[in-house]
């Protein structure tokens, strides 16, 4: 996918970068549903508008099936909670337990969901052109780190290939299949770690490290990013003032605490659902603006 | 085609195995396991629990968990259970807290007598200050084992206490029957 395709990233990259800092950091330390909730249709809805039907269903594939592991996983291991549903050994699988599962899985798949949107957002000369005046080895490093998964994407698709064109890949059975992917897999793992030194030493030859080192970056700060940077740090200075006064607080343990629903938490949880849902409100914006500008010619 | 069947085969024998060597109980059926009437001549154990210490150190525990601390601290008086053949600290404390409907979860395992006590009556370790867990005394002494691995004979009395201070609070205030 271009750049050009998802508006959200024409923003100057210091915006982006402040705004998915912020929405992952509230992500992370809350426990609130509301919030993680408003998190993950964020994530969801920016995803669904910003990417094709096909990737968006490939997508599903893995997410529910995740989400479903993550909520069961914790009540099987946690038997906190007063309200027990039925006992396994003489332990309490309870209600409160599944319940907590829910919301961790919520709280997962928002956070790689958002983290999915970061990386196709923010490619890698945007990183460079942030962190490369303040630290060209931290700019490297998270550039090669971030590259990773769609590099990796694409030499997984390579290798197959050519394990099936030696005739290698056996795929009459579902486990030989599962033992042809794991070949690959091995094979893939030990050409990221050797490509990876092989481009780090590439690149300090080059003198990529070197002091006075100067970066050519296109891009400006306009007087859209200006709101933009204005908008997310107010929104973010509101959810953050909410949550350290406490309003978002949620207990799941030994019983579920209530959603709080004073006026406070209200705006608390406003603020934080505008937050994640601009991109995607960004998104539709600038869509909409095109599609009348164009029919209008 | 034929080796899909076979693992598949054996993947659903081992969720099998798993499933069968799990005991599953309705909430109903956990709590109506009584323990027997006691019959002249029987061996018997007592068995008491209390958290008073938690008094002592009232401003570390988590505000949440105050209405399952009962006033007295003694979540159960002394109590007297049939002992039956091979009964351990663990399988008493189980059946208390069956027929008295106290909230309980351990880790580990019973039969392998790694059994753990995280938390009764919905405080657990780690609730009251980083020092607190749930430790048990025999006869008014602490034991070098563990619940499950600990053999009772006629008429021990078991405390299960509280402890705000890695058992040293316990040691220092005695067991009731000192």
């Amino acid at each position: 996918m271009n750049r050009n395709d998802i508006a959200f990233a024409r923003f100057h990259p210091t915006v982006l970068f402040f705004y998915f800092f912020c929405l992952i950091l509230f992500t992370v330390f809350t426990q609130n549903p509301v919030l993680l909730l408003s998190a993950l249709c964020g994530g969801i809805l920016f995803c669904a508008v910003t990417n094709t039907a096909k990737k968006n269903l490939a997508a599903a594939k893995l997410y529910v099936p995740m989400f479903l592991l993550v909520s069961m996983t914790n009540p099987i291991f946690s038997h906190s909670g007063a309200t027990p549903l039925f006992f396994m050994n003489d332990n309490p699988v309870t209600l409160e337990a599944l319940l907590c599962g829910v919301d961790l899985a919520v709280q997962v798949c928002a956070v790689m969901l958002i983290c999915g949107a970061f990386s196709r957002v923010m490619e890698s000369d945007k990183l460079l052109a942030l962190f490369g005046k303040l630290s060209p080895r931290l700019a490297t490093v998270l550039s090669m780190a971030l590259r990773f998964i769609p590099l990796l994407k694409r030499k997984w698709g390579e290798i197959c290939e050519a394990q099936r064109a030696l005739g290698y890949f056996r795929e009459e059975s579902f486990f030989d299949r599962i033992a042809s992917y794991a070949r690959v897999f091995s094979a893939l793992v030990t050409w990221a770690l050797e490509s990876s030194v092989d481009t780090a030493a590439s690149m300090s030859a080059r003198g990529y490290e070197l002091a006075g080192k100067k970066h050519f970056s296109l891009f400006r700060f306009t007087r859209g990013d200006g709101i933009m940077l204005a908008l997310t740090t107010a929104l973010s200075a509101v959810t953050l003032f909410g949550i350290l006064l406490g309003k978002a607080d949620f207990d799941f343990y030994p019983r579920i605490s209530e959603i709080n629903t004073d006026i406070f938490a209200i705006i608390t949880y406003a603020a934080f659902g505008t937050l994640a849902l601009l991109p995607f409100i960004f998104e539709v914006k600038e869509a909409l603006k095109w599609k009348y500008l164009r029919s209008k010619i | 085609m034929k080796k899909d069947i076979i693992i598949t085969l054996l993947i659903i024998m081992l969720c099998a195995v798993f499933v069968l060597t799990t005991d599953f109980k309705t909430v109903e059926e956990y709590y109506l396991e009584n323990a027997e009437n006691i019959k002249e001549g029987d061996a018997t154990v007592f068995i008491s629990i209390r958290c008073d210490a938690i008094f002592d150190n009232a401003e570390k525990l988590e505000p949440d968990l105050w209405e399952f601390v009962p006033e007295d601290g003694v979540i159960l008086a002394k109590t007297e259970y049939v002992l039956r053949d091979g009964d351990t600290v663990f399988d008493i404390l189980v059946r208390a807290a069956k027929t008295h409907r106290i909230q309980m979860e351990y880790s580990g395992s019973p039969e392998a007598r790694t059994t753990y006590i995280e938390g009764i009556s919905h405080v657990y370790e780690f609730s009251c200050g980083e020092l607190s867990g749930w430790s048990f005394l025999v006869n008014g002494e602490l034991t070098q084992v563990g619940a499950s691995a600990y053999k009772l004979s006629d008429g021990d009395v078991i405390e299960w206490v509280y402890t705000c201070d890695l058992s040293r609070d316990i040691l220092q205030g005695g067991g009731t029957n000192e």
